[in-house]
């Protein structure tokens, strides 16, 4: 099934997400991410990504257009929007020589380090999915002990 | 108080508790605001229901807390799936309690929020004139839903000196006007078509649309067939209205609808029920469908051309576009087809046997009631025969439980009818298991004296349950005989209600008549014959054209 985006402009108020994430609940679908942001005007932008078919995908753009807090639906695709997520890796007690190489990993990728202590160190990466997804697979749970993700935002290429 | 009578409220449903003294303590000092005291609080919300679907206003109700409040669940479940306006208030624990599983605590946010159009919990008393405010707006506009709104008593005592708005913003009531283009394309369709059929549902009642629909399906020559909701959208005994469709609609409207080539869906949402299996619904039919709430479109069924708008609206552009084309005598042939199936299957309901036949109780209960009379349902067989045999004449005449088939919705609502319209008579058809379900109101009407009048089609059975096992499980009728008891007089007697028993078919205008005139609420047990099945029927997920009978 294909890969959905659903950038919600909405009012920053008690219950938004609820009504929101409920509506994908109640027909099964899962989503793989949700994250919220407050925009300027002080209203609530709400990033959902998820797999559905064309007939569900439409019936939720539907849904979630007509909630009353919900002021709109754009649909993004993933070709023609920017799409960033941030990890935080924090990595088990290493030995040297595995310290200076997991920094090589990382450096490489794009990330950097954020603290190192006690021969552990804590690693930020930005990018997209699969970025991410390959550092974390790259490192293994041999070297991490714990990763924080934030989910994914998204933005239109459109300008003006 | 000030907010309900600024939305021009009269009556409403309620039962007090601790949670919502404040409020009522309020009313107290406001005698001209009917507060009608019921029996448990669903009887609360269907009537609040009744009121708003007899009426064309939201009607509203006021409970406690907890209990209070989750007891309208099912009504205001029952308001969504139908579209019913209703303004839902209950009282909760004071702020600083919430979440602290208070006595008399529920979470009433997150309990009416997937069965509501929306719902607020009320954090100041400066909130509370805007939010009622926007509450009845958002009930009465677009696609009309019920709206709850949670009071903690600690913002019911608060005072403030805030004036109630003129106003308020509500992005989403913008009146949508059909898109032209689409409207073009519509006509185009329907000046085209050789059997046109129009399936009109409940938005053509709720936008008070009847008018305009008679006035297009006489320009096109088109018959109409309806949905449970639909029912009085067009007078049944027009000509060309064919009566309901669905599993058990009448034969000749579900022909209609699978014989058509063009279908124009207008308020209507293509429920399972009316549609039998889908890929066979209207199969060689273009289909239009105008509706208020885009999410029903191509929801159920594939749609051809889309006109969001209301359905007054919907129609009225579509009677504009087709002045220029409109010929007259187009489809006097499939007029000529539709008057045939509808003299061959006409329903027989002129039975003498005893036990009565439900079929010849309904013809009984015709024969008394003049079109001004509003025929409210329980859910079940009784429903199902007064939605096939009741010639309903005018629209918010007919009245019932369709999405969410709620048995016990039919005499709270009664009882919210005639308070909308008292002077009109108010007929509950009613099965003697649903009305048991909230038999208890019966103390309401009596004491408020709301006259209205159930009749009982008594067969001692969960008779639609009995149906489904007598058909589909091989006759093992699995806990759906109700026993002998209670005898329905002597329940109405004991509340201070008129009632007596009709045995023969003779005896039903006499005795229902004596009910109308005896100056108090009335039961009419009618024994009808236990064995009788709705007929004829669609099994559920089978094909309009193939009904068995």
């Amino acid at each position: 099934m294909k890969q959905r985006i659903f950038s919600v402009l909405c009012e920053n108020s008690p219950g938004v997400m609820m009504r929101v994430s409920r509506d994908f609940t109640r027909r099964q679908i899962n989503m793989d991410s949700i994250t919220v942001g407050i925009e300027p005007s002080g209203m609530a932008r709400i990033i959902l990504m998820f797999k559905a078919d064309d007939h569900m995908a439409e019936h939720l753009y539907k849904v979630i257009s007509r909630l009353t807090q919900v002021i709109n639906v754009e649909v993004l695709e993933p070709e023609t929007s920017i799409v960033r997520e941030v990890a935080l890796l924090k990595t088990k007690k290493l030995s040297d020589k595995k310290m200076w190489e997991v920094v090589q990993v990382v450096e490489k990728a794009g990330g950097r380090i954020l603290e190192s202590r006690n021969n552990a160190l804590v690693a930020e990466l930005s990018g997209n999915h699969e970025d991410i997804e390959k550092l974390v697979q790259t490192l293994g749970p041999d070297v991490l002990q714990e990763v924080a993700r934030s989910g994914q935002v998204q933005i239109s290429r459109e300008m003006g | 108080m000030k907010s309900l009578k600024a939305e021009g409220v009269k009556h409403m449903f309620g039962l007090p508790g601790g949670q919502i003294l404040p409020v009522y303590d309020a009313l107290y000092d406001y005698p001209e605001l009917n507060h009608i005291l019921v029996r448990h609080e669903q009887g609360a919300a269907h009537a609040a229901d009744g009121y708003a679907r007899a009426s064309g206003k939201a009607g509203v109700c006021l409970t406690t807390s907890g209990p209070g409040a989750t007891n309208l669940a099912t009504g205001i479940l029952n308001a969504y799936m139908d579209s019913s306006p209703v303004v839902a208030m209950s009282g909760q624990v004071p702020l600083k309690f919430i979440g602290s599983d208070a006595f008399q605590e529920a979470d009433m946010l997150s309990v009416m929020l997937p069965i509501t159009k929306h719902n607020f919990i009320v954090r100041s008393v400066t909130e509370i004139p805007s939010t009622v405010k926007l509450a009845f707006k958002i009930a009465t506009t677009g696609r009309q839903g019920p709206v709850h709104i949670d009071l903690p008593k600690d913002v019911q005592a608060g005072k403030a000196d805030v004036k109630i708005p003129a106003d308020v913003k509500y992005a989403k009531a913008t009146k949508l006007e059909p898109e032209r283009k689409r409207v073009v394309e519509a006509v185009g369709l329907l000046t085209k078509a050789q059997s046109p059929v129009i399936y009109a549902g409940g938005g053509v009642i709720s936008s008070n649309a009847s008018r305009e629909l008679v006035a297009l399906a006489e320009m096109l020559g088109a018959p109409v067939v309806t949905s449970l909701m639909g029912k009085g959208a067009i007078p049944e005994n027009h000509p060309l209205a064919l009566g309901m469709i669905g599993m058990h609609g009448r034969r000749v409207a579900n022909l209609a609808i699978t014989e058509s080539d063009v279908l124009l869906g207008v308020g209507v949402r293509f429920d399972d029920r009316a549609t039998g299996e889908v890929s066979h619904f209207a199969p060689s039919a273009k289909i239009i469908h105008i509706d208020i709430d885009q999410v029903e479109i191509g929801k159920n069924v594939r749609v051809d051309v889309s006109i969001v708008a209301d359905a007054k609206r919907g129609l009225a552009a579509i009677i504009g576009g087709l002045r220029t084309h409109a010929k007259k005598g187009r489809t006097s042939e499939w007029l000529k087809r539709m008057e045939k199936l509808r003299k061959e299957y006409s329903p027989r309901m002129d039975y003498d046997e005893v036990p009565i036949k439900p079929q010849r109780a309904m013809k009984e209960i015709m024969s008394v009631l003049d079109e001004d009379a509003i025929v409210v349902t329980e859910v079940g067989q009784n429903q199902m025969w007064a939605a096939h045999f009741f010639v309903t004449k005018k629209p918010r005449h007919f009245i019932s439980s369709g999405g969410l088939g709620t048995m016990g919705f039919g005499f709270p609502a009664a009882m919210g009818a005639k308070v909308a319209c008292p002077k009109c008579d108010v007929v509950d058809i009613a099965g003697d298991g649903s009305f048991l379900m909230n038999s208890q109101e019966l103390a309401t009407v009596v004491e408020n004296k709301i006259n209205v009048v159930a009749c009982i089609f008594d067969n001692r059975f969960l008779g639609m349950v009995k149906q489904w096992q007598d058909l589909f499980y091989k006759k093992r009728r699995s806990a759906v005989c109700l026993g002998t008891t209670p005898n329905f007089p002597k329940l109405a007697e004991a509340y201070g209600a008129w009632g007596d028993c009709a045995s023969r078919p003779s005896e039903i205008a006499p005795k229902l008549k004596e009910a109308l005139r005896c100056g108090k609420p009335a039961v009419l047990d009618i024994v009808i014959d236990p064995d009788e099945h709705v007929l004829p029927m669609v099994p559920a997920g089978g094909r309009l054209d193939q009904m068995f009978t």
